[in-house]
């Protein structure tokens, strides 16, 4: 019997347009028959499909590495040509051994993800291993595997800070926003215009609770749209000002060309407010807010570029903890390789394959010797393979049992019943 | 032995120190735990340093010197923090408060081990109650001024935009200035009871309730500084920056006053703190 080895086929958002992994990605509805059919290919002997909006991926474990590549490359072209023409030549990566390992590892701990840190695809893996289980295409290597890569996801987000800090303008408003308020839930908020950043911004917002949200517009019934969405307040664009009290937080996203807030105004309404602290946000390209607002004590305001700043900042932050992360999956993948490694050193399991071997060969030629003495060279082949394939079969269970708990308790015991029923030695 | 006692002390509270700042620069659960249980132990050391040194003879004297001030201050302090972090786990606050504690029990055994003597006269009741108010008023003074120090920070970093690794460990402007409010509510009746019970012991021993003495005078403008902070603060709506500036300002002369005020202003007050 040869040696199982991890193989990965599959495009990226790195490697492949947006077109061209939308004609590859699987039907969520008709997974399983397609985990099937990858199951069902003849060098395939464990399979997992990953299919999300930036990967494609196949993972695979095969005993005959070339002729899996080929099979689990026609299998995601035949899945292309079901819906267009363009060839994926150029567009697929394929991996195998530890290579394919240290990439599992990269995609689940979101280091190959086009955000670097995003948290969704470790959900996304999982939720496909899942369904592979599910379809009873994984086997004890790619269990391992795939439940190893959780493992290591959930290191390198504990052990770094690949994670942290918000990479896009509404989440670092949000961000700055709890770092200036205690809790949101007691705080309102006013948007003053309907441009699509602030939209963005008021909603990640609402979505972290905050109390109450006006909205003003310089067409009353915009407002009104507005507020009906949001479910808030609409407010006139006259008015805006005099409700400007009650609000903790102010978004701007107006494109208009004129400033809307003066200082002297935000004084006054400071003086109301008996100093408690507002949140400006300005989004308009044109500033909507005095800039000298920011100087005023207990006011604190941002515009669109230094959002972007703060966004940029983080992400060189997330790119500077992506090395520590790299180093952790090395880490893991040689810990990994090592288990694989030693499971086909596990010596009972050596010694049963020889024992159940031996036995088969010599029954063969005993009965080719004697009672099927006149046999065709072809006959005896096809009587080889088949008696090859009764020994696979019956082996498989037993020792897949045995690699799939490799830290259970039993392991003991069950080998120590494998040595006793089958009579072996190691050797 | 209470000398061995307070060496023990200062070492956990230097490893306390460590723990705190590995917990700002990793922000791990663990270290949260293990630095407010060095500090804790730290704690139960420094009590038992205190117990020692109580039950000797001449003990008794609580804080006639400088060294005892300190060691009683600094454990007096980590009690408050300690009460603090159990009521609102407020760990970085405990990253200026752990190695202030360490300094001050360093300086206490670094000192000299001797016990300060009391003048007859002052073998009064009141004297521990006045010494154990007034530092207990401190503490929670102290404590104001990690958080206010910590608001400084935080806004200044917010309001220039200048992002860094400790403005996600801090909390909340809006909670820190909540916290200098707690304290200086606390603190403030607290100080105002230590000096109250100090001009009884001054009327005792000096025959006047009021007698321009230094320690009289800063006691006066700094009880005078937080208390229109405290008014400023519930009447006149004063939040934020202009708040943690002085309540910044007014540690600073009660501590300046702690540590060279005796020589500077001679005093007849014994104890080198209020």
């Amino acid at each position: 019997m040869r040696e199982e080895k991890i193989l990965i086929v599959g495009l990226n958002h790195d490697t492949a347009p947006v077109e061209v992994r939308e004609k590859v990605a699987f039907d969520r509805t008709v997974l399983t028959e397609s985990l099937r059919r990858l199951h069902s290919l003849p060098s395939v002997e464990e399979g997992v499909i990953l299919s999300t909006c930036n990967r494609v991926e196949v993972v695979a474990a095969s005993a005959r590495e070339q002729s899996a590549f080929g099979e689990i490359r026609n299998f995601l072209a035949a899945q292309e040509s079901v819906k267009g023409h363009s060839g994926l030549e150029g567009h697929l990566y394929e991996y195998s051994g530890d290579a394919a390992v240290r990439h599992l590892f990269r995609v689940a701990a979101s280091l190959d993800s086009m955000v670097v840190g995003e948290p969704q695809v470790l959900g996304q893996l999982k939720e496909y291993y899942v369904a592979a289980h599910e379809a009873g295409t994984v086997g004890a290597i790619l269990h391992r595997l795939f439940h190893r890569s959780f493992s290591v996801a959930k290191r390198v987000r504990t052990e770094t800070g690949i994670g942290s800090g918000a990479v896009s303008v509404s989440s670092v408003a949000v961000d700055l926003a709890k770092q200036i308020f205690d809790r949101l839930d007691d705080k309102g908020v006013m948007l003053i215009g309907a441009g699509e950043m602030g939209d963005l911004v008021a909603r990640h917002l609402q979505r972290d609770g905050v109390k109450s949200l006006m909205v003003t517009n310089r067409t009353f019934e915009r407002a009104v749209e507005l507020a009906d969405q949001f479910r808030g307040t609409p407010v006139r664009f006259e008015d805006f000002h005099r409700y400007l009290t009650m609000a903790d937080l102010v978004v701007g996203c107006t494109s208009s060309p004129e400033v809307l807030l003066q200082r002297e105004t935000v004084e006054k309404v400071l003086k109301e407010r008996k100093q408690k602290a507002m949140f400006f946000i300005d989004l308009g390209e044109r500033r909507n807010f005095d800039p000298r607002i920011n100087g005023l004590d207990n006011v604190y305001l941002y515009n669109i570029d230094d959002l972007k700043g703060v966004a940029e900042q983080n992400l060189q932050e997330r790119s500077n903890e992506a090395q520590k992360a790299e180093d952790i999956v090395e880490e893991e993948v040689g810990g990994f390789l090592r288990w694989l490694d030693s499971l086909d050193q596990v010596p009972t399991i050596v010694a049963l394959r020889q024992k159940v071997e031996e036995i088969r060969r010599g029954e063969l030629e005993k009965s080719l010797a004697t009672s099927l003495k006149g046999l065709s060279e072809k006959e005896r082949q096809a009587l080889e393979d088949m008696t090859s394939a009764i020994v696979s079969k019956i082996l498989h269970a037993p020792i897949t049992r045995l690699k799939q708990q490799p830290e259970d308790r039993d392991e003991a015991l069950y080998i120590d019943a494998l040595k006793k029923l089958f009579d072996l030695e190691e050797k | 032995m209470d000398v061995t006692l307070l060496k023990i002390t200062a070492l956990f509270y230097l490893l306390a120190a460590g723990s705190f700042v590995i917990y700002l620069v990793l922000l791990r659960d663990f270290f949260s735990r293990l630095s407010t249980s060095l500090l804790l132990a730290g704690f139960l050391g420094h009590t038992a340093a205190l117990a020692v040194h109580f039950f000797q003879p001449g003990g008794y004297s609580a804080a006639a010197q400088f060294r005892e001030a300190l060691s009683l201050y600094s454990w007096l302090m980590v009690a408050v923090y300690l009460l603090v972090q159990l009521k609102y786990r407020l760990t970085v606050l405990g990253s200026f408060i752990a190695p202030l504690a360490f300094l001050m029990s360093l300086g206490a055994f670094a000192s000299g081990a001797g016990i300060g003597e009391l003048p007859a006269g002052l073998k009064s009741y009141w004297l521990p109650v006045h010494v154990t108010l007034a530092f207990l008023g401190n503490s929670v003074f102290a404590l104001a001024f990690g958080v206010s120090l910590m608001y400084l920070l935080q806004e200044y970093q917010l309001k220039n935009k200048k992002m860094s690794v400790l403005q996600k460990r801090f909390p909340s402007l809006e909670a820190l200035d909540r916290f200098n409010y707690v304290f200086l509510v606390w603190g403030f009746p607290l100080m105002t009871l230590g000096i109250i019970t100090g001009s009884l012991l001054a009327r005792v021993q000096w025959g006047d309730y009021w007698s321009w003495d230094p320690r009289q005078i800063t006691s006066a403008i700094t009880w005078l500084l937080y208390g229109a902070l405290l008014q400023a603060r519930i009447a006149g709506g004063w939040r934020g920056r202009k708040v943690a500036l002085l309540t910044i300002v007014g540690f600073a002369v009660v501590l300046g006053y702690f540590l060279w005020g005796g020589s500077v202003f001679p005093s007849r007050h014994r104890g080198t703190f209020e």
